[in-house]
């Protein structure tokens, strides 16, 4: 309990001091203050902006990683089955694996235009590939004894792959699938930052949180509303990481690490 | 259960293949011609690396020879099915499913419906004593139970023969000693002859051997071959007959057998 309140009143001090140091050095339009971050909590946790943005960002992500899902865990799958497959395909996988996926924004943009289709282009590319290396992996390590007691017990080969192959493979593939939700969500991000200004058309909004940061920092000038926005995107992100742990919990209770 | 007349043969069977770390052809076993009659229980034992377990593969149809041929109930094996059970060294049990739905596995397969799958594997666990944990998850059981789960799963296709891949390899030898009489039990020692499965047995517990089988079939290794097939005469019910005067010295004769062939293995590389 002691501990507690030492960490809590380590963290107020410093919010203090940063408070403290900004209002004297009176560049406010420049840098950030915790007051000014908790005052544009209110102000703009009342506008709809914010949230539209969140849910745009976050239904991009969505969209993105269930393309990134079902391409990866086919991909591992066959490249895990399948070795002349492997030795094929797998050195152009790891190539384009070296491709940081922002490199891509400028294709994504020439074919994609200006749109939410080139952002979730981008982050199906950077969560494709954790589901794919580790669907690939899950496959190679299902226990051949499992397979074989399937058999034995009259499996058929549709209950083989089902109840005993993609079971196998869950708890793994779900690590891959956890590690690429991270992946996706940062590349969103980044790819909305790099689209830059939000598009409206008349009454529809179509910007996410990179876009929305874009617009704060170019048109709106307002330093500390980015600062609520990059809290807020680690509150999300964290929620993401948690809600992922959550569904490999539920779904492989037999496999926790 | 109602056994029936089926017996199985291995009718010479060799088994060679390529060995990843020495990349070249290595012959695991040569002519290999045996039968398990109706209602007996058979055991394999030999020297660690003998094949022991590829021969059983074999019978199971989950390997195909390389020469020669498994019959079984009057025809050929070519791949394994529900008629041939098989029991696993390290138990294969499906983590993701509990007791009972390890159980009701092979009934699932078979396409028998809920009613049934709930009868068959009510009794089984009943029968095996593991009612009390017929919602645990393998990895919450001790090696024991997990064992008695897989003996379980295993009958509950009624299959028409028990093949067992060193089945109670894993456990500590008191826990060995009561699943040996059990095993005994539930495959019909205490019963007439015509309620008994046959049974192909494989262990490097040569007491083990002796204790629970009609017949041993000593493996020489490098390449597995039948060194010798010693009948065991011990009256039935055995639960009684542990280490009387007869099974010690059937014990010692195929030790004797053994001794040089595993002595050997001992210094061997492996394959």
């Amino acid at each position: 309990m002691q501990k507690f309140w030492i960490r809590i009143l380590f963290i107020v001090a410093i919010l203090i001091l940063w408070e403290v140091s900004v209002i004297l050095d009176g560049r406010l339009e420049k840098f950030p203050h915790p007051v000014g971050v908790w005052e544009a909590l209110f102000r703009i946790g009342n506008e709809r902006t914010l949230w539209v943005a969140v849910t745009q960002s976050l239904t991009r992500v969505l969209i993105a990683f269930v393309i990134a899902f079902i391409l990866g865990v086919v991909f591992g799958i066959v490249l895990g089955s399948f070795t002349i497959l492997d030795r094929a395909l797998s050195p152009i996988i790891d190539a384009l694996r070296s491709i940081a996926p922002i490199a891509w924004i400028p294709m994504a943009v020439m074919w994609l235009g200006i749109t939410g289709k080139a952002a979730i282009f981008i982050v199906a590319y950077a969560a494709v590939f954790p589901i794919i290396l580790n669907t690939y992996h899950a496959v190679r390590m299902i226990d051949r004894s499992l397979i074989h007691a399937a058999r034995t017990l009259g499996a058929s080969k549709l209950l083989l792959v089902y109840d005993v192959m993609f079971k196998s493979a869950l708890p793994n593939i779900l690590v891959g699938a956890r590690i690429s939700m991270g992946f996706a969500w940062a590349s969103i991000i980044a790819a909305e930052l790099a689209m830059g200004i939000k598009i409206e058309f008349g009454s529809k909004q179509d910007f996410g949180l990179g876009q929305l940061m874009v617009n704060t920092l170019f048109i709106e000038r307002d330093i500390n509303a980015l600062v609520l926005y990059m809290l807020t995107i680690g509150v999300v992100g964290f929620g993401i990481d948690y809600f992922m742990r959550v569904v490999r919990r539920l779904s492989s209770p037999w496999a926790l690490l | 259960m109602n056994a029936t007349n089926v017996k199985l043969e291995v009718k010479s069977v060799s088994k060679s293949f390529v060995s990843p770390r020495l990349g070249k052809q290595v012959e695991a076993l040569r002519d290999i011609s045996f039968e398990v009659k109706p209602h007996e229980f058979v055991s394999i034992v030999g020297p660690s690396g003998c094949g022991k377990s590829t021969l059983l593969s074999i019978v199971a149809g989950l390997e195909t020879p390389t020469k020669g041929q498994v019959i079984f109930d009057n025809k050929v094996v070519k791949e394994p099915g529900r008629e041939i059970g098989m029991m696993f060294q390290d138990y294969a049990l499906f983590p993701w499913h509990t007791v009972r739905g390890n159980v009701e596995f092979g009934p699932v397969a078979c396409g028998l419906n809920k009613n049934e799958q709930a009868e068959i594997s009510a009794r089984l666990i009943e029968l095996v004593g593991l009612r009390d944990f017929e919602n645990s998850y393998p990895h919450e059981l001790s090696g024991g139970m997990k064992q008695r789960c897989a003996l379980a799963r295993m009958l509950a296709n009624d299959p028409k023969v028990w093949l067992m891949d060193e089945p109670l390899a894993a456990v500590d030898l008191q826990t060995r000693i009561i699943l040996q009489e059990e095993l005994l039990r539930l495959w019909g020692d205490y019963e007439s002859l015509d309620q008994r499965r046959p049974v192909l047995f494989v262990t490097h517990g040569i007491e083990e051997a002796v204790f629970l089988s009609d017949r041993v079939l000593v493996l020489g290794h490098r390449p597995g071959q039948i060194k010798e097939q010693v009948k065991v005469n011990i009256p039935r019910p055995r639960s009684n007959q542990r280490n009387t005067k007869v099974m010690l010295e059937q014990v010692k004769y195929i030790w004797d057998l053994l001794r040089t062939e595993a002595e050997e293995a001992l210094l061997e590389k492996a394959p």
